[in-house]
């Protein structure tokens, strides 16, 4: 995760709150979010390798598939739900952030843009996308749900979920003018902070 | 690596759950490794329910490596390099600890089945006292596997101060019904035995040996998986010459002939109903009325829960509820679920996830 997304899901996190990072990969956001802002901490993993990394850091992870349902953790009462560049790789995504939402105040979601202007070009000359944020080739890649950034508040808008916040980084993983003013075409990834409405 | 095995006195003796008191009790003790001068490297390890205090090593020739010698041992999960591991015999058991064998100081008679019904409860409150005895106000970590594991989960929360982690394997909060159930069967064998003498038998000099073998027979079912029976026997015919009773067709009722018949040597059969009943009777929730986030709330210690796909004794549900309820209230817990192929006894398996698993949680 680069140093601006890790800024920016860090400053929407309060001080002593309660966090499940689903998709928590190594752990290395939750070590970074108990360090800097003390929260009670958990990861959902699914990869024995990054579990056992989890492990090693000393993060409380717990070894789950996401699509065999979350709703087991609605009587957590988490404060932040976050699930980093993993909402498209699940079966269900539009489920799945209803359950992230019955299950915490807020939720934060990170995802690749498939309207990318880069992408946009490999796809205009015949190929499949391969960019930063999506360095898979397609028989390699985890994604089943890939989606742009319109297709994505189209759904937050379908599902009633409030965009309370949101940052869109360039393919350098920097906010910038034209990423921030045309996202959907000059966005790489876009970083969100949803709430039910 | 360096082993000591002792047997420690505590005079002032333990007032029971039940409200019974023995008034001084002895604990067969076994350590290995050594005590850092901090005193901060002691790792408890709390048996099985058929478990004693032999945990790694040999300590005499003639003797087996104890029963998690694949985990415990230099460079292994349990690193006795690193850490002073401290195993103790239960209390009510027969392997050196007082327990329905010993004598009774008021009659100088064994206790026999008039030794006081002990609890899960009241093994922490011995082991508390024996880490009184040596020195250490703070446990790196307490871990076990299945009956040992409910008593690790029962350390976090009689004694949330005195553990920096807990591990808890192939284990549960209470024990199910289908546990119950289970135990009861074995009991009843005993109990129906005609050497049993409603457990007076050690008076009549004979032992309900029959009793014990058919128990033991059954644990063993349970403590394994289908699969793994499968595999290990299949429908293999035992071979004429190594039958240990003409009646044994297959292989595995061979084994199983084999296996109760070693127990029924060892194990003491009032031990084993009062073991089992200990193991009934453990419900972590019991002091606030079935509420486990309620009595999850005071643990402080790190939880490291690991349940084993093939376990239908203390299925990876039962490790799930710990998690769950850990969470709930905001205590520090990890859980994986391991596929250990060897059913409720895979605890005791050294796979290599697990091991790194376990070795990871208690070096981090």
């Amino acid at each position: 995760m680069n140093i601006e997304l890790k800024n920016i899901i860090t400053n929407w996190i309060p001080n002593e709150s309660k966090v499940i990072d689903f998709g928590c990969g190594d752990g290395s956001l939750l070590k970074d979010l108990i360090d800097q802002k003390s929260v009670c901490g958990y990861g959902v993993e699914i990869d024995h390798i990054k579990i056992q990394e989890c492990i090693l850091k000393g993060i409380s992870v717990i070894e789950k598939d996401i699509d065999e349902g979350i709703q087991d953790f609605e009587s957590s009462n988490f404060d932040v739900a976050i699930m980093a560049s993993s909402i498209q790789c699940l079966k269900e995504p539009h489920i799945a952030l209803r359950k992230m939402l019955n299950l915490s105040k807020q939720c934060i979601v990170t995802l690749p843009n498939l309207g990318f202007w880069k992408c946009r070009l490999d796809l205009a000359s015949g190929r499949m996308p391969v960019t930063p944020n999506l360095p898979s080739s397609w028989y390699e890649t985890k994604n089943l749900h890939l989606c742009t950034i319109k297709d994505f508040e189209k759904l937050c808008e379908n599902e009633g979920f409030s965009i309370n916040e949101r940052f869109f980084l360039n393919d350098k993983g920097n906010k910038s003018i034209l990423s921030k003013n045309i996202p959907n075409t000059f966005a790489s990834e876009g970083v969100y902070l949803l709430a039910k409405k | 690596m360096k082993i000591k095995r002792d047997l420690i006195n505590f005079n002032d003796g333990l007032a029971l759950e039940s409200g019974a008191k023995l008034d001084s009790f002895e604990l067969m003790v076994e350590t290995y490794g050594e005590l850092n001068n901090e005193k901060s490297n002691g790792i408890l390890i709390c048996h099985a329910f058929s478990g004693n205090h032999h945990a790694a090593g040999i300590l005499e020739d003639s003797e087996e490596p104890g029963w998690w010698d694949n985990i415990i041992g230099p460079g292994k999960a349990v690193d006795t390099d690193k850490y002073f591991v401290v195993c103790s015999n239960n209390l009510g058991g027969c392997a050196g600890s007082s327990g329905p064998l010993s004598i009774n100081p008021v009659n100088k008679e064994p206790y026999g089945k008039n030794f006081p019904g002990v609890s899960v409860i009241d093994w922490v409150n011995s082991q508390k006292l024996l880490s009184d005895y040596l020195g250490i106000k703070k446990w790196h970590m307490v871990m076990g596997g299945s009956l040992g594991g409910m008593q690790a989960l029962q350390w976090s929360i009689s004694f949330p101060e005195s553990l920096n982690k807990v591990g808890i394997f192939a284990a549960a909060a209470k024990s199910s019904t289908q546990n119950i159930a289970m135990n009861e069967v074995g009991r009843e064998a005993i109990r129906k035995d005609k050497n049993f003498m409603n457990g007076d038998y050690l008076h009549h000099d004979i032992r309900p040996k029959s009793g014990l073998k058919t128990a033991r027979m059954l644990g063993h079912i349970t403590y394994s998986s289908e699969a793994i029976m499968d595999q290990k026997f299949g429908r293999n015919f035992q071979d004429i010459k190594s039958k240990i009773d003409r009646d044994v067709d297959y292989e595995v009722e061979n084994y199983l002939q084999y296996k109760g018949e070693k127990f029924s040597d060892i194990f003491d059969a009032n031990s084993y109903i009062l073991m089992t009943k200990a193991m009934d009777g453990y419900d972590a929730s019991f002091a606030t009325n079935g509420d486990l986030e309620k009595v999850l709330s005071r643990v402080k210690a790190k939880l490291l829960v690991v349940g084993f796909d093939s376990d239908w004794l203390y299925p990876p549900q039962r490790s799930k509820e710990i998690q769950l309820a850990a969470m709930n209230v905001g205590v520090a817990c990890s859980c994986v679920i391991l596929e250990g192929e060897q059913g409720h006894d895979s605890f005791l398996f050294a796979s290599q996830r697990y091991v790194d698993i376990v070795k990871g949680f208690i070096e981090s």
